[in-house]
This record gives structure tokens, sequence and C-alpha cells, in this order.
């Protein structure tokens, strides 16, 4: 095999999008454009087209912090906000906030959905799953028909004090059966963190962060089926070729790719994303 | 040419794969990969990792192409033993260490890394199998620095020594000592991050850089693409198999 076939072998089939991005931020480049410039041209070499963004730290360059002020959420999202204008074609934005201030954080979301047309929300590692501060933030989610993309590892090393484990996000979507929920990290969930959320058709799947390790993209579309699970990479963390393997690696049927990469997120996202399925 | 440095066969005890050495190749083949260096996976656990290396040799065997690197352990006694054992096989081109998992300290194979270099044999010295946070909870092994390879490989000029599982930061921080040390090498198998190896070719490393897979426990789709997706093709092609065949005597 040469390399051009090679090459050719390991291009995504479809679009691919990618529901789980973080810009690099300002600790790690001088600009938004520097930043958007490189993570384009690597999301060109890889073959993906568009990217769901948000920043987990403030404009201001500090490093990411588990339990931001909400000051610095809204910098990050501003920051978000600027990374879109350069692309809007390609970034799609999420909305960060932080459920240690609930109220806060709905004000937030309205002034970025509502607002600005950000598509979706993140939370992180500020409160576990289970915490009520959670619950208006899940509710507003309802309304406004946008998904929440909720950070979820299951660390035999153990988790950060505020940081969902799988079921704590499983206690979420039973909670909320309406609301939209992506758990992040389908590897750093694991065999086990699959198997959670079975009982959750509410919980979609993404398949960022953690190695390459084989069979887990088999394993969650097994258990969940091939519309409960989505693409994703957790970049700059991860790389998008060796994420993009983890979907075209594994043994699933060929409408199960084109699902994963691109249809089950189109499914998700609120009509002014703009993303058709194909 | 493609040169799979760093694969395995076997069952890993808290992830399921499907580790028959068929499989493997099969699925390192369909990605064009020519040959396929491959350690026995069961070794790491077992206390006399060299049980397992009379099998490796056998199923190897039958494929012209699969190059069988059998784990040596200097704390086994019969070490010696064991590495003039694989000497009588002829595609035994370098030998496998997992300090981490026996456990040693490096400078304990002081002694067996000399007779390799009469030997003629290159080593693999593994940083990490697993990520730790994916280990199971009661059997956490820490990963071995790569610096410290780096050190072991200056106390061995003659000796060709590759580090095995070390992440782009890791590989980063050695770039000095890398391009100072003529034996010594990184295999990329579990580089990882935005631009991941493309950095280190923008360092100037690419001819200290290896391809492996780390298959069957990761994804050679993974493995391949890691390398071929950001670099041109003139970079892709050393690591993915031009630095393998010049470092070792296949």
């Amino acid at each position: 095999m040469t390399l051009t076939e090679l090459r050719e072998k390991l291009r995504p089939p479809c679009p691919a999008l990618d529901i789980h991005v973080h810009p690099l931020g300002p600790k790690r480049v001088d600009s938004v454009d520097e930043d958007a410039r490189q993570i384009l041209a690597a999301a060109d070499r890889a073959g993906v087209e568009k990217m769901c963004i948000f920043l987990l730290h403030p404009a201001s360059g500090e490093g990411q912090l588990p339990e931001p002020t909400m000051d610095q959420c809204r910098e990050a999202n501003d920051y978000n906000l600027q990374m879109r204008e350069r692309s809007p074609d390609r970034f799609i934005p999420f909305c960060y906030v932080n459920p240690m201030y609930p109220q806060e954080s709905v004000a937030e979301i309205d002034r970025c959905v509502e607002g600005e047309q950000m598509c979706g929300i993140k939370l992180w590692i500020a409160r576990r799953a289970t915490d009520p501060g959670l619950d208006p933030i899940l509710q507003r989610s309802v309304e406004l028909g946008i998904p929440v993309l909720q950070h979820a590892w299951d660390k035999t090393t153990g988790n950060l004090s505020g940081e969902p484990f799988p079921q704590d996000v499983a206690h979420l979507a039973k909670r909320h059966p309406e609301a939209k929920i992506i758990m992040a990290h389908l590897n750093g969930c694991g065999l086990r963190g699959v198997e959670h959320v079975i009982d959750c058709p509410n919980i979609t799947v993404d398949t960022g962060g953690g190695d390459p390790e084989a069979g887990m993209v088999d394993t969650a579309v097994n258990a969940l089926g091939g519309k409960r699970v989505v693409f994703a990479s957790d970049l700059p963390v991860r790389l998008l070729g060796q994420c993009l393997g983890k979907t075209l690696g594994a043994n699933i049927p060929e409408q199960f790719v084109r699902d994963i990469l691109w249809n089950n997120a189109a499914r998700l996202l609120p009509e002014w994303a703009g993303v058709k399925p194909i | 040419m493609i040169i799979d440095l760093n694969a395995f066969t076997g069952h890993w005890p808290s992830h399921p794969v499907t580790g028959d050495l068929n499989s493997v190749r099969a699925s390192l083949h369909e990605y064009g990969v020519d040959r396929i260096c491959v350690s026995p996976l069961e070794a790491a656990w077992c206390r006399n990792p060299h049980r397992f290396n009379e099998a490796l040799y056998r199923t190897a065997g039958t494929f012209p192409d699969v190059y069988p690197v059998p784990v040596l352990d200097p704390t086994v006694a019969t070490w010696k033993k064991e590495l003039e054992r694989a000497t009588r096989e002829l595609r035994v081109k370098l030998v496998r260490l997992l300090p981490a998992y026996s456990p040693y300290a490096l400078e304990a194979a002081d002694e067996l890394l000399e007779a390799l270099v009469a030997e003629n044999l290159a080593v693999i010295i593994q940083t990490r199998l697993e990520d730790p946070r994916r280990q199971h909870q009661l059997a956490q092994v820490p990963d071995i620095p790569a610096a410290e390879i780096a050190n072991t490989a200056e106390r061995h000029p003659a000796l060709t020594v590759i580090i095995g599982g070390a992440r782009t930061g890791e590989i980063r921080g050695l770039k000095d000592r890398l391009l100072a040390s003529p034996n010594l090498y990184a295999d990329v198998s579990q580089c990882d991050g935005l631009d991941a190896i493309k950095v280190l070719v923008e360092e100037g490393l690419t001819e200290k850089l290896l391809f492996g897979s780390h298959a069957p426990l990761f994804i050679p789709y993974s493995a391949l693409s890691r390398v071929v997706t950001d670099l041109a093709d003139e970079d892709a092609a050393a690591i993915l198999g031009d630095n393998a065949e010049r470092i070792i005597t296949w």
C-alpha cells in the first residue's frame, strides 16, 4: 500500500462534525486568529468539517479553573464568540457555565443562546451532576431546545471532588427526561460507564477523550444503538485523526459511521446551528 | 515499508481485546503494515514473564512478517538462559523490558543491556501500557519516566534503545538528549494532542521517531492516522518505516 493509498483509506467517508473541541485559549496562543487558524488547519487535515467549541478558562489567560466565577465564564464565552466570528460556517459555539451559580448561569445562557445564538451548554467539573444546582440549567436547556454536554469520567485513581461519574449523568438524565444530554468521554467512562446510561434514552455518548482503546465504540453501539453515539475529540487534549479512528476503526455498520460522524449531532443541535442530516 | 515496532499479542486482564496473532496481524495488514514486532501481553502480569516467550516464538514462526519481541526480566534468575534462547530465534531483532510491571529500577538491567550489545539486539523499554486512570484500581502501575530510559541509553551508548509508549510532552522534553544520543529513539504509539507528532517533527526529531501501534490494545487506524494525517510524505515515511529499517539489523 502506498502512502497515497493509505491517506485515502484513512480519510473519513463522509463529513465529520466534532462535538467536543476546546479552543487553545490565550494561555497557549497569542490571538484568536492564531487559535482559529491552528484548529482549522488540524481539522482540514483530518477531514473534520464542523466543530462545537467551548473554552474552559477565561480570556485573561489563567489556566483551567474547576470552579470559575461567572465573570470568568462570561470571558470564556466571549472568546468563544470571537472564535465563531473567525469561521462562522465551521465553529458552533456552546455556552460554558458553572452550576455553583444556577441563576447567573441561566442568565448567561440567555445572553449567549437567545442573544448570540450559541447552540448548546457545556458543564465541566464544578459540581457533580447529582447537584441540584444543575437543575435550572437543564430546565432552561429544554426550553431553548439545546443540548447540554456534561463532562464525565470514571477514574480508577479517583475523580476530582466535583467531577461527575457516568452514574451521576444518568441521575441527571432521569431528573430531566426532556433534556438532550451528551455524556463526554466514552473512553473515560469505560465499559462500566456505558452500562450506567443504557436506560437513559436522552443521553448520547461522545467519543472524545481517553486513549483509542479497541472496541469501545463497538461496545457503545451495541449497548446504546447507533443513534446514541456522537463523534468527539476533546481537541487539543487529543489528536483528531486518532479520535476518528475510534469510530472508523470500529467494527460497526457503515450507516452507523455516518450517524456517529454527523447525523446524530445534527439531530441534537438546534435549527439555527444550520447542520442538516446527510 | 511500514514497520510496527510496538505491537502485542494475547490477553489483557482489565480490557477485552482480540489479541490472537492472526487477528492482530490482519488488523495491521489492513492498513499496509509490512512488518510487525510483537510481544506477549500476558508477560506484564506474570512473576516470570519469560514463560510466554516460547509460545510467542512458535506462533510468530508461522508468519514471515512477524518478528517476536521476547520480554526479558533481569530480576528473574535465569535471564541469561532466556537471552541465549532468544538469540537462537532468527527473527528476534529486539527485546522488550517492562520494568514498571516486574517491577525493577532500570539500573538492575545494566548487565542484561550490555549482553544485548554483544548479541547485536536492540531494546524497547516501555514507559506505560495503560493510562493510569483506566487501570484496575487494585492493580495500579505507575509509568516509568521516559527520562530514566534516556539515562539508560546514555549508560549503554553501543545499544539501540527505544522508548516505548512515551507521550508527546515527554518526548519533546527529551529533545536535546534524543538529538545528542545516536542510540536513543522513541516510538509514537502513545503520542497524543493537537499536532502531536507534527510538533516533534518541527523540533527536528523526525529521525528519532518510530512507528508503533500498541495493537491490539489500541485501534490500528488511530495509530496510522496519528502519523499520516498531519505529516508530509517524507516525514511520514521516515517514521512509519525508514527509520526502523535503518536502525535495526533485520
